[in-house]
């Protein structure tokens, strides 16, 4: 089943957008992807799946693709596992990209394999890292055993070379107004009287990015879900909100803010954690961080060893202590003469 | 119509990621002192399965892909109030990445007849995610991952999920046969009754299943047909913290302000 390499060329990325809003980590791949495609002395293709994506795929180009395949079609809206994966398939069966990359995202995780299955092709999950060997192969590299390891996976006789990437560990890259390239649109192969699913509804807010964000606070299953000190906090440190996966589980807050190997992947100068434990899966996405702060009325708490200042304590005393301290420093008729 | 449903509830045996030890001489992982225990999200996977059965009455069997050793989580499985379980080994799996894997599975689910098949988000060893899409896309069946509340829909042979995505929730249904994900967490998984423990301890002895049995090609299967490689294991330096204790909230802004990022 092994295949011939040299038949499989250009490095795809997935562009993943949602009613015309696209995913950050797309862009971040298009930019990371511009690298591996100049390596490889490949082209970079952006795949834009959706309907009335035309702004989506113009966007593609200035953020670096040279050429843009658009599949365009109401059944393609919402998204969905099925006409996705079979669109995707299609055209990866019918081009033969040799590198094929989709953000680590509910929707890049649900439908990868759904391509990766009947092209026989191989999947990497949720990588942090991408390189090319001295071979051409892609080297895809993720972290496992809690951030302990990292290990390099290859696909040698195997096309294309698939691999979800995390939000957050690659840098978009700014939008050139003047770059141009070709836009094409394929052939739609999907039928909606073959759908295996419909959506009934979909409520979606405004997604936050906090993969950007300079400073961080992050509320964890300590807070009981009384977030009132942790957002006083962030306010008076001028910091986005975060969330340990027990808050966002218990619905506290939303799952855009998750930090860990299920959610993103965060490097603010500051990262504050409030009543988080410190779970293995946690710290993978705060690892970058440079400088941590951790509150916990734990002293055994694992989030002690993995920041640089801890205070041991009841969150909803020290928050807003540290509130006050803040914003007298802020008060201008405090500061001494 | 009428049929019964049978819910085939994927689980897996792994290393206690809380016992994983690294040796910091040799950069190899130890594993061997590791507790094998059922990965975590799969208890949340077998709750999904037991309250389709509680809904609308349903066959439930647990399977897991691994060798004998694996057994004690078939049994857990059958303690939580599993019909059945299935034990699907055969040397021939042995180095069988994801593609292999969900190829098995697959063939397992068909061989059963499962209308719904439902697995946990991910495995806490090798935590891609991409087993169970994987299962559905080899079947061409319907997939439903990062479910939070299933409604089964039996008399319209369908099912319906509350799905967590980016910034929200949607509501999908999907025909059977069906492979679901259940989000981590999502559910609160019962405890095995007494009863149904000693059973499962006693009486209780899974099917064994090989490739034979599920018709599936020696060849299509292990290490030889897993796409992927691992290529190389590197330790990577714990990031150096300064691990400091401060007593006081002003203590903490000095500290900061020293860093420089206040
Ligand atoms: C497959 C998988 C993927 C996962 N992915 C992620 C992920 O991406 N991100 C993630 O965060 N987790 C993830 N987890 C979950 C992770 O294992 C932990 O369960 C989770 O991080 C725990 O969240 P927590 O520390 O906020 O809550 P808890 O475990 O409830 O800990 C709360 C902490 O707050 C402290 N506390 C309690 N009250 C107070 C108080 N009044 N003042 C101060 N401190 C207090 C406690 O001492 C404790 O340390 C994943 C797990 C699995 C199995």
């Amino acid at each position: 089943m092994p295949v011939d390499v040299d038949e499989y060329e250009d490095v795809w990325v997935f562009v993943e957008e949602h009613d015309g809003d696209v995913a950050p980590v797309s862009w971040e791949l298009l930019a990371e992807a511009r690298d591996l495609a100049a390596e490889l002395g490949e082209d970079l293709v952006a795949l834009v799946i959706g309907e009335d994506v035309d702004d989506v795929a113009r966007e593609a180009l200035r953020r670096g693709a040279d050429r843009v395949l658009v599949a365009d079609d109401p059944v393609f809206e919402p998204y969905r596992a099925d006409p996705y994966g079979e669109q995707f398939r299609h055209l990866v069966e019918e081009r033969r990209p040799d590198v094929v990359l989709i953000g680590g995202t509910h929707t890049g995780r649900d439908f990868a394999g759904r391509v990766a299955v009947p092209a026989h092709a191989g999947l990497t999950a949720d990588c942090t890292e991408l390189g090319i060997d001295e071979d051409g192969h892609l080297e895809a590299r993720r972290p496992a055993f809690g951030g302990n390891v990292l290990a390099t996976i290859k696909c040698e006789n195997h096309r294309p070379q698939m691999a979800t990437v995390r939000s957050g560990v690659f840098e978009a890259a700014e939008p050139d107004p003047d770059r141009d390239g070709e836009i094409e649109r394929v052939d739609v192969i999907v039928d909606e009287a073959d759908t295996l699913t419909s959506v009934l509804d979909r409520s979606v807010g405004e997604t936050a990015d906090i993969t950007d964000a300079d400073r961080i606070v992050a509320a964890g299953g300590g807070t009981e879900g009384d977030l009132d000190p942790v957002l006083d906090l962030a306010d008076a440190l001028d910091a986005e909100l975060a969330a340990s996966r027990k808050a966002v589980d218990e619905g506290w807050v939303g799952h855009d803010r998750q930090v860990g190997q299920t959610g993103k992947t965060v490097r603010p100068d500051l990262y504050v954690a409030v009543g988080v434990s410190g779970a293995v899966q946690h710290v993978e996405g705060m690892n970058d961080s440079d400088v941590v702060v951790a509150i916990n009325d734990d002293p055994n708490a694992p989030i002690f060893d993995h920041a640089d200042y801890g205070i041991v304590g009841d969150l909803f005393e020290v928050c807003p202590e540290l509130v006050d301290l803040l914003e007298d420093a802020d008060d201008p008729t405090e500061v001494p003469a | 119509m009428n049929d019964q449903w049978t819910v085939v509830v994927g689980v897996k045996q792994v290393p206690d990621e809380d016992d994983v030890s690294l040796d910091p001489d040799t950069g190899t992982l130890d594993r061997a002192d590791a507790e094998a225990i059922l990965n975590r999200p799969d208890r949340n996977a077998l709750e999904a399965a037991l309250r389709i059965k509680d809904e609308v009455g349903a066959r439930v069997v647990a399977v897991t892909m691994g060798p004998p050793m694996a057994t004690p989580v078939l049994e857990a499985a059958v303690a939580m109030g599993c019909d059945d379980a299935v034990l699907v080994t055969d040397r021939a799996f042995a180095g069988s990445d994801t593609w292999p894997t969900s190829l098995v599975l697959a063939a397992t689910a068909d061989y059963l007849d499962a209308d719904v098949v439902v697995c946990g988000e991910e495995t806490t060893d090798s935590s891609t995610g991409q087993v169970p899409p994987g299962i559905a896309a080899h079947n061409g069946w319907a997939q439903l991952t990062y479910v939070e509340e299933l409604d089964p829909l039996p008399e319209d042979e369908q099912i319906a999920a509350r799905r967590d995505v980016e910034g929200g929730h949607e509501r999908v249904v999907a025909d059977l046969p069906v492979v679901v994900a259940v989000a981590y967490g999502e559910n609160e998984p019962r405890t095995a009754g007494l009863h149904r423990k000693i059973h499962a301890e006693n009486e209780f002895e899974p099917v064994e299943l090989t490739a034979d049995d599920l018709g599936v090609d020696e060849d299509a299967v292990g290490l030889a047909a897993s796409p992927t490689q691992v290529g190389g294991m590197e330790t990577v330096e714990p990031v150096e913290r300064e691990r400091e204790r401060v007593e006081t909230p002003s203590e903490l802004v000095g500290a900061l302000a020293d860093e420089g990022v206040m």
